[in-house]
């Protein structure tokens, strides 16, 4: 079993960006002979043909940055995972080996990841903690940069001001700056006494506790973390047509009822814009301490880098799992479309309008 | 009504305003705080900078720590205009090619149709979700193999492909109307002047941001002059600050936060020209 994985499935996945790369690359080829040579034959040149060109065309500079660059390493280090890597004269891969109980030399594939377990206690809690406290985050996050972005869009004076000021620690919140701030406390809320804090969460689980704790000790470096999704809210709030705000204000609808009836669903997808931009930056942000420990591991000498690459391939399923969750959450829902009356009510007010609007010019017509 | 979508500043202040103003001016400030740090932190003498408990403005300015900043630099074998120039060659070229990659893949997978999109946009995904620090060691045998360690190309190549970028820029294209450019395929438009004509003009927001996002991922990455490059003379200017203020002596300390301030000036400065384009964002694309 283990044999046929080191000798033909895994020299496979070295190849597999090189492939995807080749495949885009060989359909662009294709397409373009294809077309050549049915412009020399004199055939209209399709429209669908030229867009597929256009479209290959388009994406191969990227194809070729991120199939090298990227996709490369990311297919290397699932490969190296499987091995145990020495870098000291050239790159040796060694296949992973282990005894079974009558004594014969076994491989084991997947002995890094099994060790990850065992003899990383701090990770599964790290984990733990990771996801608990992003749930807690990410809504915050949101609500924050949404209300945030809602204020923003409103008349106010020096709103440019204030703009700049909300996406300034977008522009600072890495290196050294912000572990300094950190250092200095700055990112708690004062008003927050820690030691309360403690008293009151001292009868739940440590692992509720902790990231609470975390949460409010951090809470303002969370808000910092918020300038993009105010950007892409403020964004969405402006591709708003002022004509339905408008609808709705003639009708007597409150400020309440426009902002979940109007503004609310018609930023629906920037809110999942934003839910996964959020949790993408948290989860590879380098103050993350689950990095931490994935960088330790692969500079340390009795662990080394396949070892890190275990770890890192556990942690990119956690996060695409948690991402996955957000995104089923968050997504637009097809059903919930047709129940939303008032909004229903709105545009069957209009088509209305214009019906009847269009059947008087008819009749004008008609009796001209 | 405070939801309203306008694009000017109204010019007088007016009364109801205040009670949005007693809600943003205090979040303002929390989110003001580091700014104002950083440049008390570089003026702090020595006495003031390791005080306990830390304080967050400066009593005494002083420029001490400038001044050891530029009287380590003068000593030092390679002139820092060199690390300067490598680092302006290396921004400038991640950011200008990332955004160009960038704007054409964004408008080719929204935009457009073609087999393999749904693919690429999944390995665009994939790359978003995963760790950086796990490609290193791959990605130093990817540029041993093309033969381009210790070249400028070893900085630029390995950044260029932002797969933040591509993300945030494709939903923006999501975002403009398909109508707008079948009015100028009818129009006898090509693919090409629809890109440079339509999409780059609309999609302007999203473009700064990504280019602010390049520009700081670029301008304070030390790794790629850590791990791809040997000779001194072509490595980057936060590569230097790092090696001169980690010396851990107790001079490093003020040199670094002397170091921060002047790293994180350009940052500023982008941010202010970017400012108007970003804040612009597409409220008027054309076609209601």
């Amino acid at each position: 079993m283990g044999n046929w994985i080191y000798e033909k499935l895994l020299p496979m996945l070295e190849y597999l960006p090189y492939v995807l790369l080749f495949g885009v690359l060989a359909a662009l080829l294709i397409t373009l002979i294809v077309t050549l040579v049915r412009y020399r034959q004199g055939k209209p040149v399709r429209r669908s043909a030229r867009d597929t060109l256009w479209g290959y065309f388009f994406i191969m500079p990227w194809m070729v940055g991120i199939c090298i660059f990227f996709l490369g390493g990311v297919a290397n280090s699932l490969l190296y995972s499987f091995y145990n890597l020495k870098l000291d004269s050239g790159l040796q891969l060694t296949p992973l080996t282990g005894v079974d109980e009558a004594g014969n030399t076994v491989y084991t594939p997947l002995a890094n990841y099994v060790s990850v377990f065992n003899k990383e206690l701090n990770f599964p809690v790290t984990l733990g903690n990771f996801a608990v406290s992003l749930v807690l985050q990410l809504p915050i996050i949101i609500a924050f940069s949404l209300i945030i972005a809602l204020m923003l869009n409103g008349k106010i004076k020096g709103r440019g001001v204030f703009r700049t000021i909300f996406f300034l620690p977008v522009i600072i919140a890495t290196g050294p700056v912000m572990s300094q701030l950190t250092a200095q406390g700055v990112s708690s809320v004062p008003m927050v006494n820690q030691n309360t804090m403690a008293v009151i969460l001292a009868d739940f689980p440590e692992f509720i506790s902790q990231p609470i704790m975390d949460l409010f000790s951090q809470l303002i470096l969370i808000l910092w973390n918020s300038g993009i999704q105010i950007l892409i809210f403020l964004a969405g709030l402006q591709k708003v047509p002022t004509a339905m705000y408008e609808a709705a204000k003639i009708d007597g609808a409150s400020g309440w009822e426009t902002f979940w009836k109007i503004t609310l669903p018609s930023l629906r997808s920037m809110i999942l814009l934003n839910s996964i931009y959020t949790v993408v930056t948290l989860a590879t942000n380098s103050t993350n301490p689950i990095i931490d420990l994935i960088y330790n591991a692969t500079y340390a000498v009795t662990k080394g880098y396949s070892y890190g690459a275990a770890m890192t391939w556990l942690y990119t399923l956690v996060v695409a799992i948690l991402l996955l969750i957000t995104f089923l959450i968050v997504r637009e829902k097809k059903e919930k479309k047709s129940k939303d009356v008032f909004r229903q009510d709105m545009e069957g007010r209009a088509r209305a309008a214009q019906s009847k609007k269009l059947s008087k010019m008819m009749g004008r017509r008609k009796t001209a | 009504m405070a939801v309203g979508g306008t694009k000017v500043n109204p010019k007088k202040f007016h009364k109801n305003q205040i009670p949005l103003y007693l809600y943003l001016v205090p979040i303002a400030i929390f989110m003001g705080a580091p700014i104002v740090y950083i440049i008390n932190h570089a003026f702090k003498p020595m006495d003031e900078l390791f005080a306990f408990p830390p304080r967050f403005f400066v009593s005494h300015p002083s420029l001490e720590n400038f001044r050891n900043l530029f009287q380590t630099t003068a000593d030092s074998s390679i002139p820092i205009s060199r690390y300067i120039f490598n680092s302006l060659i290396v921004t400038l070229g991640v950011v200008f090619l990332s955004i160009v990659i960038s704007t054409m893949a964004g408008f080719a997978l929204s935009k457009m149709n073609f087999k393999l999109k749904g693919p690429v946009f999944e390995v665009n995904n994939i790359a978003l979700m995963f760790v950086a620090t796990a490609v290193t060691i791959p990605r130093y045998l990817t540029i041993n193999a093309l033969g381009i360690l210790d070249t400028y190309l070893a900085h630029i190549l390995p950044l260029i492909a932002m797969p933040v970028c591509l993300f945030l820029i494709k939903q923006f294209i999501d975002g403009v109307p398909n109508s707008l450019i079948e009015a100028a395929q009818l129009e006898g438009a090509s693919a090409f002047t629809i890109y440079r004509k339509i999409i780059i003009p609309l999609t302007k927001p999203a473009i700064a941001t990504g280019a602010i996002l390049a520009f700081q991922s670029v301008w304070t990455n030390v790794e790629t002059s850590n791990l791809f490059t040997s000779s001194e003379g072509i490595r980057t200017l936060p590569f230097y600050m790092n090696t001169l203020t980690s010396v851990g002596t107790v001079q490093g300390q003020g040199m670094a936060a002397a170091a921060a301030l002047i790293m994180f000036v350009p940052n500023l400065l982008l941010f202010i020209v970017m400012q108007s384009s970003v804040m612009n964002t597409m409220a008027y694309s054309g076609i209601k």
